[in-house]
């Protein structure tokens, strides 16, 4: 599958009014989405082989075994998505600390029982490095998503022979206009704890006003995609791109749509 | 600013004093009319009547009279003429036009030649050098005093009409302004009452100067998606006017009938309660309501065409469902002020309820479709891919034909159980029978996720399903029909699935799937029959003792067939039948000579005992099926 994708910068006080007109435009309320995102970096483990060789690789489409190579290559860093909802945040409990002794249990047990991490279902999300050279002005790349088990996904994930870089949380509204999903969001990052870091995802959340913009000044990123389902076929990424650019036209007093620079998404490590 | 300010637009006009005229008028009358000497009162007054009979037209009838009569040919020989004459007079004034031209160039030649030469003719250019003619200013001879009274008398005269003029004009245009300022404030009033209750006022987005209104419904298919936006245009008064463009202005409103053999029985209720003065608002109500009734039918018709294979058929303004054997049911959209059935048709009254429910019910089906659009549109889209994305049919017309079918199925196989309940009962035998119509229909109870209206009709599309289940006359056998109605997954129809537990007959399984009424009545009344006959068996089982001290114990034959039989030591054996219908239960009994071998004709009928149970006819005197029984089982001939 393939993504075409424009982004456009969206300051902070615009946020509110922006929504307003996204949701006359698709004529649909905002829906709300809270996501964690981990970063795990693909690795070669010694000895491994990775891809199968003989009569089953004809079998397997052109853009399975690139993708498949890919994912194997080592070269590249994937994202687990996981759905979150605002309840699932730990409330202030370790603020009240000093505060009485059976009243801190009691809210502290609440406020912890309602995140489970091993509840938590999660997606893989590869994205390749934007195609370079293409004389469209949208920003067109490689993609792919697989659900994945729920729960602990650092073990399932360390077996394929990926390891735990980083992880984050983006908030933002999702509106679909005809074909078009249109995410305003923004990146929020963990409050630094120390010493868990980069070891695995944290099995709790901190308290939700703790998390911190990526951007200081609080600006969202509006973000509008397009999945198409073969990217060989140029029609349909014609077709694709016209719908993008229609939405561009028609935002136009609003926001400022554009391809983003290849080299800022580039997904390959180093 | 509170007092308003007046300026005089009109000039004022001394009165003088007016010098008497009448020795003047004395001398025009002299004049125009000779002298007084004549005149009297009598001559006047016939002058002023002759004057008064005379029409001020009269004379130019007459001219016009015979323009009248003349025919076709000499009218367009006259349009001809007058064409000719129009164009002649308009080339002489082009003509005459060209010459000022000419000679207001030629003059204008000899101070500015360039300019003057662009205007001139060929011909002039020809025939006269530039800079020929000289113009100067020539004094004119001093004019006399009354000549100078004069001009400035008109002059005076001109320019009070020119401000006359002006004035009048300025008031014109002030009570105009007026009027349209009246207008256009009650134009915004109406529109902001119009938004006041709570209408999406919008501008248009293909007039971007005019101002729309949305009624429609956001998830109906995109032509009547279109539609329901219409202009709010100002009329001359400044009331509002709802312009819909090429529609048809006339509401529209689908009728629901009931025809039950051939006959009308029903008919819904086509008028709505709206609003009953002609305001905007009824006005925009009227179309909200046409556009949703629109699409229904649209939708239906679509449906139904699917539909064909389960005898819906559609012509070009119906559709007809069919119900049952002998109801259908017919859907087509009329004006709502004809949508009352004509006279002539048969008609009662029997069946209104129900045509109303259907046209309820398909409504709100549709306002469900239009719910589950909005949850497909606002999803996160599939891939881009070269399948187009259809719309499936929207379930409309299927619930309401599963749940009347299935209510129709439920019903006669009640009244069938409850018939052969009451045979049964005639007989003395109990028969409990329980019924769960419609036990598939579980109305949500806890909260779901999803808006309290959808989970209502959730259940309404799902395939429907009742169950009987009852008990028979031997203990531990009972037996449970399921009825399943689904016209939405492929096996459509209603289907009979029965179960029973008849442990004297194990190897007995009725057939699974049951697709006729009458094929699962008969399977029932199978099943029972064969329980009679067992119940008879089991109590045969222990022989009743008469006074002989003898007894017959009957013993099942064909208990298929319904018969049994008794083998007596003595000889006396004894053969029975056991026949079960809905109206009657009836056993036989009469002697046999030999295994299975009855004796002649008119021995039998001799020695034949029969007695029937019948429901309803109740005599006390009757005995029960099981004294029946005994009474037979006496070991005698």
């Amino acid at each position: 599958m393939h993504e075409l994708l424009l982004f456009a910068s969206v300051p902070a006080h615009q946020h509110h009014e922006l929504l307003q007109q996204l949701a006359g435009l698709t004529a649909m309320q905002p829906r709300h989405r809270l996501e964690r995102r981990l970063v795990f970096k693909a690795y070669r483990k010694p000895g491994l082989v990775t891809t199968r060789v003989g009569a089953s690789q004809d079998l397997q489409g052109a853009d399975f075994q690139r993708l498949n190579k890919m994912l194997n290559g080592g070269m590249y860093y994937t994202q687990v998505v996981g759905p979150v909802t605002k309840t699932d945040f730990g409330t202030a409990a370790s603020s009240r600390m000093p505060a009485s002794s059976d009243a801190d249990v009691s809210m502290s047990g609440s406020g912890e029982s309602s995140y489970c991490y091993e509840n938590q279902p999660w997606k893989l999300e590869f994205r390749d490095i934007p195609e370079a050279g293409t004389r469209s002005a949208v920003t067109t790349r490689l993609m792919a998503s697989a659900s994945l088990p729920k729960g602990d996904i650092a073990i399932p994930m360390n077996a394929w022979g990926y390891s735990f870089v980083a992880e984050y949380m983006v908030e933002g509204d999702v509106f679909v206009h005809n074909d078009i999903v249109i995410f305003l969001h923004r990146v929020l990052l963990y409050p630094s704890a120390g010493s868990q870091e980069s070891h695995g995802p944290r099995r709790q959340l901190p308290p939700y006003h703790e998390l911190a913009p990526l951007e200081r000044t609080g600006s969202y990123v509006l973000q509008a995609a397009i999945t198409v389902q073969d990217g060989g076929n140029q029609e349909l990424m014609k077709t694709a791109s016209q719908h993008l650019f229609g939405l561009r036209e028609q935002l136009k007093s609003a926001v400022r749509l554009e391809q983003a620079d290849r080299l800022s998404l580039d997904t390959r490590a180093k | 600013m509170s007092e308003s300010f007046t300026l005089p637009l009109r000039p004022l006009i001394e009165k003088r004093e007016r010098p008497d005229t009448l020795p003047l008028e004395i001398a025009q009358i002299n004049a125009q009319w000779g002298s007084f000497r004549d005149v009297t009162e009598e001559s006047l007054r016939a002058k002023i009547e002759e004057e008064k009979n005379k029409d001020p037209w009269a004379e130019d009838e007459e001219a016009e009279k015979p323009t009248v009569e003349i025919d076709s040919t000499e009218r367009v020989d006259q349009l001809y003429k007058r064409r000719a004459e129009i164009t002649q007079f308009a080339m002489q004034a082009h003509m005459e036009a060209l010459f000022a031209l000419d000679f207001v160039s030629l003059l204008l030649s000899k101070h500015t030649p360039r300019q003057a030469e662009l205007s001139m003719s060929a011909y002039l250019k020809q025939v006269a050098p530039l800079g020929s003619l000289n113009a100067e200013i020539v004094n004119p001879p001093p004019k006399s005093e009354a000549a100078l009274q004069d001009i400035k008398t008109v002059s005076r005269g001109w320019r009070l009409q020119n401000f006359n003029a002006a004035a009048n004009k300025l008031l014109k245009s002030a009570t105009r302004l007026e009027a349209e300022v009246a207008s256009e404030t009650k134009y915004w009033n109406e529109v902001l009452a119009v938004k006041d209750k709570g209408w999406k006022v919008c501008r248009l987005p293909r007039d971007r100067q005019a101002l729309g209104v949305q009624y429609g419904f956001l998830e109906a298919t995109p032509i009547f998606r279109d539609r329901g936006l219409a202009a709010l245009r100002r009329a001359e008064d400044g009331s509002l006017l709802l312009d819909k463009g090429l529609i048809p202005q006339r509401a529209r409103t689908v009728r629901v009938r009931v025809r039950t053999q051939k006959q009308y029985t029903g008919c819904s209720k086509v008028s709505w309660s709206l609003p009953s003065e002609d305001s905007i608002e009824r006005r925009i109500l009227q179309a909200r309501d046409t556009v949703y009734e629109e699409e229904l039918f649209h939708e239906m018709v679509r449906e139904a065409r699917i539909l064909g294979s389960q005898g819906v058929t559609t012509r070009q303004n119906l559709v007809q469902v069919p119900v049952s054997e002998d109801q259908e049911i017919l859907l087509d959209l009329v004006d709502v002020d004809q949508g009352e059935p004509a006279e002539t048709e048969t008609h009662t009254n029997e069946h209104d309820t129900l045509a109303d429910a259907v046209a309820h019910s398909i409504r709100i089906l549709l306002a469900y479709a239009h719910r589950q659009n909005l949850r497909r549109r606002t999803q996160p889209p599939p891939p881009l891919s070269q399948k187009r994305r259809t719309i499936p049919e929207y379930q409309l017309l299927r619930p309401v034909m599963a749940y009347l079918q299935h209510t129709a199925h439920v019903r006669s196989l009640e009244t069938f159980l409850n018939e052969m309940a009451e045979v049964l009962k005639s007989a003395g035998l109990r028969c409990e029978i329980t019924a769960a119509p419609f036990a598939s229909v579980r109305l949500p109870q806890a909260p779901s996720s999803a808006p309290k209206v959808e989970a209502l009709v959730r259940p309404f599309l799902m395939p429907f399903e009742s169950t009987f289940t009852g008990n028979l006359i031997t203990p531990e056998s009972s037996f449970c029909v399921k009825v399943r109605t689904s016209t939405v997954a492929p096996p459509a129809g209603t289907f009979y699935d029965l179960t029973v537990n008849l442990p004297h007959y194990p190897e007995v399984k009725p057939p699974s799937r049951i697709g006729l009424q009458n094929e699962a009545a008969a399977a029932l009344t199978h099943l029972i029959l064969l329980d009679i006959v067992s119940s008879i068996a089991r109590t045969g089982a222990k022989p009743p003792m008469d006074e002989a001290g003898k007894g017959l114990s009957w013993e099942v034959a064909y208990a298929h067939h319904g018969e049994l039989r008794a083998l007596s030591r003595s000889g006396n054996n004894k053969k029975m039948k056991v026949s079960l219908s809905r109206e009657e239960l009836r056993v036989e009994t009469w002697p046999l000579h030999g295994v299975g071998v009855p004796r002649r004709e008119e021995d039998q009928s001799a020695q034949l005992r029969s007695q029937s149970w019948r429901s309803g006819s109740s005599e006390p005197s009757r005995p029960s099926l099981m004294e029946f029984v005994h009474e037979v089982s006496h070991d005698r001939p």
